[in-house]
């Protein structure tokens, strides 16, 4: 078996795609990999929803921007926002990334991804653990992606309010009952016109890993 | 029985799971709670201050909140709402006791509801809930967007 912590390690998101199409061969390992997400009690609740409809891209597009553009504006305008962001000194640089910000055009990217991949799940056969079984695929997903050369974006921000949610359900006309389907996530995927310059910096294991019982730093 | 003290405990013990299931998303998913109330009323009004006052009437003249103020400022993009002796203020403070920010007001959701229902606003957003429980008044800041174009009118709301 072989150890896939590099490909964890390695993975980022990316926002941005080169034009070229994804062969229908390495999409479908993508899809497969989802597929075979852990998922409780083997009720595999995903559906798959894969987008090449620049149109449709387009209002995705349109959606994001406008989901985190509506709160990021506010964020600037309460001054969240720009205590998120002071650690950039130049302040050009700042106003440009904040701009960027909430603008919403920081979210609109799934209008140059070449496939955009919607992950539902159905609330109607039983499961009692939707949203975690569609995480689960979702990160499977972007495992497989990385590791075939592509990059992706996992994104939740346009669809996790109700009224967005909803109109992302009537774009791909998914049943918007609230009992019916559960929209987790999309997935912008593409080969990568960005590469991994700046890892993000992440918590040491020391501050992560209790042993034996919470708050407890000895290793057992 | 108190029956808003039944129901705002119930409400209290929704959010609070929501808030431990969703994290700070669950602010996210509450937008259309208590918007049955106002859309089963006829709110007229072709204006924001048309609208809103509408919504005030409503919302006071059947004890929900005894007295409403709001101001729009903030280049139209902000809507200032404040409620004195609101009929959820206990379930709020319940919320903040227990370690929760409270993060629904279902009397803003109307409010909201009705700009997008009435006036066909693109989008809103509660941006900001305040709770000031000794004196019994909420305060909250709600973003506004009439068109998709209002996206990134910024500007400096404790200015306002």
């Amino acid at each position: 078996m072989d150890d896939i912590l590099e490909v964890i390690k390695t993975r980022k998101s990316i926002r941005r795609y080169k034009a070229d199409p994804i062969p229908d061969k390495i999409l479908d390992k993508v899809l497969e990999a989802g597929r075979w997400a852990a998922t409780g009690e083997n009720y595999q609740p995903w559906r798959f929803i894969v987008i090449r409809n620049p149109e449709t891209k387009n209002r995705i597009g349109d959606l994001a921007k406008l989901g985190s553009g509506s709160r990021m504006t506010a964020w600037y305008c309460l001054g969240e926002m720009q205590e998120r962001f002071k650690q950039i000194e130049d302040p050009v640089r700042r106003a440009e990334v904040l701009r960027f910000m909430y603008s919403g055009e920081v979210s609109e990217f799934a209008k140059q991804a070449p496939v955009v991949i919607a992950i539902i799940g159905t609330l109607m056969e039983g499961s009692v653990d939707v949203p975690y079984d569609l995480s689960a695929c979702v990160e499977n997903m972007l495992l497989e992606a990385h590791s075939l050369g592509l990059g992706a974006c996992w994104v939740h921000g346009p669809v996790a309010s109700t009224r967005d949610a909803a109109k992302f359900k009537r774009i791909l006309k998914i049943p918007t009952g609230m009992g019916e389907y559960k929209v987790i996530a999309y997935v912008a995927l593409g080969w990568p016109a960005e590469a991994r310059k700046h890892p993000r910096p992440k918590k040491s294991l020391e501050d992560l890993v209790y042993w034996e019982e919470f708050g407890r730093k000895e290793r057992s | 029985m108190d029956r808003v003290e039944y129901f705002n405990d119930m409400l209290v013990r929704l959010e609070e799971l929501l808030f431990h299931e969703l994290s700070g998303c669950a602010a996210w998913k509450v937008e259309m709670v208590g918007v049955d109330f106002i859309q089963s009323k006829k709110i007229g009004g072709n204006t924001v201050d048309e609208v809103v006052t509408g919504c005030i009437k409503e919302i006071t003249s059947n004890g929900l909140v005894k007295d409403m103020a709001y101001k729009v400022g903030g280049k139209g993009v902000l809507l200032k709402l404040s409620m004195k002796e609101c009929v959820h203020l206990p379930k709020e403070v319940r919320l903040k006791k227990d370690g929760i920010k409270p993060y629904l007001c279902p009397i803003t959701n109307m409010v909201l509801d009705q700009l997008i229902e009435r006036l066909h606003y693109e989008t809103t957003y509660l941006a900001r809930l305040d709770i000031d429980e000794k004196r019994g008044e909420c305060k909250v800041q709600c973003a506004i967007y009439e068109t998709a174009d209002k996206i990134g009118e910024v500007s400096d709301w404790s200015k306002e």
